[in-house]
């Protein structure tokens, strides 16, 4: 009644593979027990909330591929090289905070570029917030662990960037306890003209369900939106304002938006090993874009001493577009 | 250096919540996500999470306990497992993998719901560390034992095992289906963080790294202490969420949650921890039985931490006490007799010693489970092999899936007042079993969404009425008890999967 079975060099999953796997492949494929093609992905009732949930916008996307565990991160990360990577550049930050503090650096910034950074910088954590949020439901959608793991280091990212916004906007509070730094940013979210591009973009896309939709909303607008605007155009303009502590932390961030962009890429490769998924991801980028272009226009339209950063930064939106394989929308 | 504390940000960085201009409130946190809990919108940002960290904090730490428990790993990389340890370590090694490694990935998708669908921003930042944490304990737990792969087939259950129809692994997957992945963000963070994760994964992670290093499986014993101390903080995500309901009118379905999730965790670990402890771990190596450490972790800790936030003790706690004497061992009498469905080789651990060791600890067990073991240790000694290994399967409970267990000891402790017993019976509510729930059971032993697995065990007579005979000789019934739920698919033949390598 026992019959011997052979033993493997690897995972059942994987002797296919002539390579011999890496780490990176031995701990990170293939481990959704509820995207093993069952009728319903859950063992709970089939008529239940998030059965229903996971298959109208996950197992019923209009963007199918019958391999999605084939996916791979182009950078592998695993957990304990992500930690690594990050750790390495978070000593880095901490020794600009050091250093520019040494140099008081806060308390020598112009009332004018305070102003600048009262508008249009320290309100940005509820920016960076609604992308960690967005990208956390990517973790739980994607239909293989391996983009599972690229939404939850890019939403381990979004926390960091909110954390090091805090920092800074408790800084310049103690520096400059007459402003309104760390207690006006929620109105500004809420009410000024340049963030409400932004702030429509990252509402909306927090409520497109459908996982693949979820995805080309996030990673191929919002993402590449808040590298080209909050980020990249708010670091040019910080240099010309003598904010060289926001420039060399802004540019720290647009690391981790490089890392988004390539995994982007990727997942859109994947998804375009099936032709027929060409005309839906376009149909969902022409319909974002527009979104992705107004929030830049109007937020970087308000930073001083960069005239051409608007224009700039939805020209570099439609470049991520069409490197990544579609064609370019016109916003 | 000249920088910040973190309590001089940290509470910028958690003031993230807004009100949406764009979409409705409903769209941006449906109920089905984030609960419908009578709680005002104001109370939610004051939850405060008791453990905090910073992300910059967070990922020097978690670097440095990597490096420590890849490190031992490296350092005993050459070390023949099987050859240095005993065998009843190495089915302890498979069962727990096999139950553990990809339910530690999920548990991350769980922790990133928190992210997206948690109204209280401190909680979705917790999520957010706490669903790194779930990363790394799955990444460890298949890399660890990935090396033991091709020397031992039986290990590559710790990346399959969980998608197969093992009867074993349909209960563990309708539990964490039931309590980790499909409930709204709140209840979840009161079953799986509060009642799951302070309450009984101590008993695994703590209670095995003793025993591993006993058995001087170092580099287990490193990795689940390791694993422990991230369990340690994010396990307090549901803390808060639970004294924020009780201060907001929800006591009783807090309490609900709470007696739901203990009871289902309960019967789980019996198995997962309670049979390794007690019977496959060598004698000289155990650090304390099952029991001992259920008092310790669960019947102390565990209801000074309820208690402390103005719970109660679950309904059915005189039961539970009682279970604790006995519920393993019927299982492990199970389980062994059923051996050709593990995937791990089950050791029987009843040599004379250690009985002696189970009656001191149990005292009654010799009259009770060991005349099970008599009659199956009869059996084998004639050479009957045939008789030790029944040819039907058990009757599974149709809540917790695991097999129903009875003894002779309930028949002449409890006599005619089996009822008393009979909320574990009604923890497999739809099954008809030989002690009929009663109807308080019913109600508190399923909840509302607690429903039958969809891919369902078929289900046939236990041989847990412990006699003899019965062991020996299992009778049977034909089919599914009537009163059982129809599966919402289709049975089939291929359930009980089989994973031999002996
Ligand atoms: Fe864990
Ligand atoms: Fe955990």
């Amino acid at each position: 009644m026992t019959e011997e079975l052979k033993p493997l060099r690897t995972w059942s999953h994987l002797v296919g593979q002539r390579r011999r796997p890496s780490e990176y492949e031995i701990v990170s494929v293939g481990l959704l027990w509820h995207a093993r093609g069952e009728t319903v992905p859950f063992e709970v009732e089939g008529a239940s909330f998030m059965n229903d949930w996971v298959m109208r916008y996950r197992d019923n996307s209009a963007i199918t591929h019958d391999d999605w565990d084939s996916f791979r991160d182009p950078d592998e990360l695993v957990y304990r090289t992500y930690n690594i990577l990050q750790d390495g550049q978070e000593s880095y930050v901490d020794g600009l905070l050091d250093q520019y503090d040494n140099e008081g650096h806060d308390e020598s910034l112009s009332g004018a570029w305070l102003d600048v950074l009262e508008a249009l910088y320290t309100p940005g954590r509820y920016l960076v917030h609604t992308s960690q949020m967005a990208s956390a439901y990517l973790v739980h959608m994607a239909p293989a662990s391996t983009i599972c793991n690229c939404a939850a280091f890019q939403t381990a990212d979004a926390l960091r960037w909110v954390s090091r916004i805090a920092y800074r906007t408790a800084s310049l509070a103690k520096a400059h306890p007459d402003r309104s730094f760390g207690e006006s940013e929620r109105a500004t979210w809420e009410n000024a003209p340049a963030w409400q591009g932004y702030r429509e973009l990252m509402e909306r896309a927090l409520v497109a369900y459908d996982w693949a939709e979820a995805f080309v909303a996030l990673n191929l607008v919002a993402v590449p939106a808040i590298s080209e605007g909050y980020y990249r155009a708010m670091a040019l303009s910080a240099r010309r304002n003598d904010d060289t502590l926001l420039a060399l932390m802004a540019e720290a961030a647009l690391r981790d938006g490089d890392r988004a962009r390539r995994w982007s890429q990727a997942l859109v490769g994947h998804m375009l090993d099936v032709e027929s998924n060409r005309a839906q991801l376009q149909e969902w980028v022409d319909a974002w874009a527009p979104y992705g272009t107004s929030a830049i226009e109007a937020f970087a339209g308000e930073l001083p001493d960069v005239p051409d950063r608007a224009a700039a930064g939805s020209e570099a939106l439609r470049r991520a577009h069409s490197s990544a394989g579609l064609a370019t929308s016109d916003g | 250096m000249a920088l910040l504390e973190r309590s001089e940000w940290y509470d910028i960085a958690r003031r993230t919540e807004w009100t949406p201009g764009y979409v409705s409130d409903d769209e941006l946190y449906p109920e089905g996500h984030s609960g419908d809990y009578d709680i005002p919108g104001e109370a939610w940002s004051t939850y405060d999470e008791p453990y905090k960290i910073s992300y910059r904090e967070y990922v020097d730490i978690q670097r440095q306990k990597d490096a420590g428990a890849y490190s031992v790993k490296a350092a005993l990389e050459r070390m023949d497992l099987r050859s240095k340890v005993d065998p009843g370590w190495i089915s302890t090694l498979k069962l727990h993998y096999g139950a553990v490694s990809v339910v530690e990935y999920n548990a991350g998708l769980m922790e990133s719901r928190f992210v997206r669908w948690a109204r209280s921003p401190g909680m979705r930042n917790m999520g957010t560390f706490g669903m790194l944490d779930e990363i790394r304990h799955a990444q460890l737990q298949l890399f660890f034992p990935h090396e033991y792969v091709p020397t031992d087939r039986q290990f590559d259950w710790a990346h399959s095992g969980m998608k197969s129809n093992n009867w074993g692994i349909i209960a563990g997957r309708h539990f964490f289906d039931d309590m980790m992945m499909t409930r709204d963000a709140v209840s979840t963070s009161i079953l799986l963080n509060f009642a799951f994760e302070t309450g009984f994964t101590n008993l695994q992670f703590i209670g095995l790294s003793s025993d591993a290093a006993n058995a001087g499986d170092f580099s287990f014993s490193k990795l689940i202490q390791s694993i422990q101390s991230d369990e340690a903080r994010h396990a307090q995500i549901g803390t808060p969420m639970l004294a924020m309901m009780i201060e907001n009118g929800e006591k009783e379905r807090a309490q609900r949650l709470v007696d739901v999730a203990f009871w289902r965790s309960w019967k789980l670990f019996t198995i997962l921890t309670g049979i390794p402890m007690d019977y496959y771990i060598p004698l000289d190596k155990r650090e304390g039985s099952f029991k001992e450490f259920m008092q310790e972790w669960i019947v102390t800790q565990f209801v000074n931490s309820l208690e402390d936030l103005g719970l109660a003790k679950p309904w059915y706690w005189d039961i539970f006490l009682a279970d604790i004497d006995e519920h393993h061992h019927g299982q492990q009498l199970g389980t062994w007799s059923w051996r050709p469905t593990l995937w791990f080789s089950p050791a029987a651990g009843v040599g004379p010693d250690e009985r002696d060791w189970l009656e001191e600890k149990y005292p009654g067990w010799n009259d009770t489970f060991g005349k099970c073991w008599d009659a199956i240790i009869e059996n084998l000694k004639r050479g009957d092999i045939g008789r030790t290994v029944p040819g039907t399967l058990p009757i599974i409970c149709n809540m917790s899936n695991i097999p129903i267990r009875r003894t002779t000891r309930w028949s002449t402790t409890g006599g005619s007042t089996t009822s008393a017993r009979s909320p574990i019976a009604g923890s497999s509510s739809r099954t008809r079993s030989a002690t009929p729930p009663t109807k308080r059971s019913l109600i508190a032993c399923s909840p509302a969404r607690s429903s039958p697995p969809t891919s369902a065990v078929c289900c046939s007579t236990w041989a847990s009425a412990c006699s003899a005979t019965a062991v020996a000789t299992p009778t049977t019934t034909s089919g599914c008890p009537p009163t059982s739920r129809v599966p919402t698919r289709r049975r089939r033949t291929d359930r009980w999967q089989h994973s031999h390598s002996r």
